[in-house]
């Protein structure tokens, strides 16, 4: 449990870095922005309090904008993919259910079931957080496409970082 | 309280969330100079479209006040104008004596009853002697002849219409020139008919009617109406049907002119008939 815990926050840790230091750098034709630190949401475990995931997600999303300089738009974007996971995670669950102890990996419940999940809560983190960076509805379809690009990168980098977890 | 805290239980995602994404939105509003004026624009553009409303509806409320306050002024003006524009008269001397110039004096008064549909209509308004209203004074709703006053109480006066079978006018056409009398046949409020206009002048539909200063009680140029109709009658003189230009039925605002010359005319009038 304490080994789980640390390994999480290592994780964490990790991932937060890899955000701030390096993707919040990229700049690709303005349209692309990968924002890989969701996959502290996606992975936490599947018994995990939703008040807790609410904590966890709203504390992710404002250290990354301390990093980013964007008060409060990650924070409200990571805590409405946080509220909704749980809501996915039951539309989406397995035949024999969750297993309480497991996080929620690809070596868990298969590759297929992850793209499912991981794209749903994705696309909500990304939607909500383009929609309130552009803070209007006027450019709707830019910033759907933005969304839509954004999300698929997000995708390649969250499946790599999990490939690379089953590997070990 | 048990049932409350059941509830809180329940929910207590959804206020958790709630709270946290409040306080998400409380930072973005006010860390973000860009977020803040989208914001400020968006609350204000909801209140001002409440405020536009309300605003709106005082103003309706208020018509009345405004409509006799204009009105009032209205007189004021024409007053002013009438005292303006008769000291240029070409005479050898040029003596500013704005009240010995002034010959027709405006008061605004609201109708308070009229009728149309008898054939002898009366209009009450309400002012009266104590005000400065006189028989012998001329209505008028904006440029357009309307009646004039026979009787006055303190407070009110009675003035005949121009729908009424007794009420003789002398008008004129404008285009000519050539005066007659007008008269109210008792049939459509809209219409009156202009009597002893020869037959050898030439009149045209939409010629204006006007009145002429011979009775000495509507100042020149008044509007009456418009050319409807010429008609050919047996005797010299054309039978002319006239669109008036005043609504009687929705007269709400008369000025009163009073001419203040008309006793000294009708004086030197006498002394030779």
């Amino acid at each position: 449990m304490i080994n789980s815990i640390l390994k999480y926050g290592l994780i964490s840790v990790l991932l937060i870095l890899f955000q701030v230091l390096a993707l919040n750098n990229i700049q690709f034709s303005g349209y692309v922005n990968p924002y890989v630190y969701i996959i502290i949401i996606l992975i936490l475990p599947s018994l995990t309090p939703s008040w807790l995931i609410l904590v966890i997600a709203f504390s992710t999303g404002l250290i990354i904008d301390l990093f980013a300089g964007s008060p409060g738009m990650h924070a409200s974007a990571t805590l409405l993919a946080g509220f909704s996971r749980p809501y996915v995670l039951r539309l989406i669950a397995p035949h024999d259910g969750y297993d309480p102890g497991s996080s929620l990996s690809m070596v868990s419940y298969g590759f297929r079931w992850f793209v499912i999940y991981a794209t749903a809560i994705v696309v909500i983190h990304h939607s909500a957080l383009f929609f309130i960076e552009v803070f209007r509805f006027t450019d709707f379809f830019r910033t759907i496409f933005r969304i839509l690009l954004s999300s698929f990168f997000t995708l390649g980098f969250v499946l790599l970082i999990e490939y690379y977890r089953k590997g070990r | 309280m048990r049932n409350l805290l059941n509830f809180l239980l329940k929910y207590n995602n959804l206020i958790v969330f709630l709270i946290l994404e409040g306080i998400a939105f409380y930072w973005l509003t006010n860390g973000n100079a860009y977020h803040n004026s989208r914001m400020v624009i968006t609350v204000q553009g909801m209140t001002r479209g409440m405020e536009a409303r309300i605003t709106n509806a005082k103003n309706y409320l208020s018509l009345r006040v405004v409509n006799s306050e204009l009105a009032e002024e209205n007189s004021y003006l024409l007053n002013r104008l009438e005292q303006l524009s008769t000291e240029q008269d070409p005479g050898f001397i040029y003596v500013k004596d704005s009240i010995a110039g002034q010959q027709y004096n405006y008061t605004p008064a609201r109708v308070i009853n009229i009728s149309v549909n008898k054939q002898k209509n009366f209009i009450t308004i309400n002012k009266g002697s104590l005000q400065g209203i006189k028989p012998d004074m001329a209505l008028t709703e904006g440029q357009n002849a309307v009646g004039l006053v026979v009787g006055c109480s303190r407070n009110f006066s009675v003035a005949i219409s121009l729908l009424n079978l007794d009420f003789r006018l002398s008008s004129r056409l404008k285009s000519s020139g050539y005066f007659g009398s007008l008269t109210w046949d008792g049939r459509n409020p809209r219409y009156a008919v202009l009597n002893e206009i020869p037959q050898h002048i030439s009149v045209a539909q939409g010629d204006t009617v006007e009145t002429t200063a011979f009775s000495a009680v509507f100042p020149e140029g008044i509007g009456i109406g418009r050319v409807s109709e010429i008609k050919k009658s047996g005797s010299d003189f054309y039978k002319i049907g006239v669109e008036l230009f005043t609504d009687f039925s929705q007269v709400q605002y008369v000025n009163v002119i009073g001419n203040l010359l008309r006793e000294e005319q009708l004086e030197l009038e006498l002394q030779y008939q």
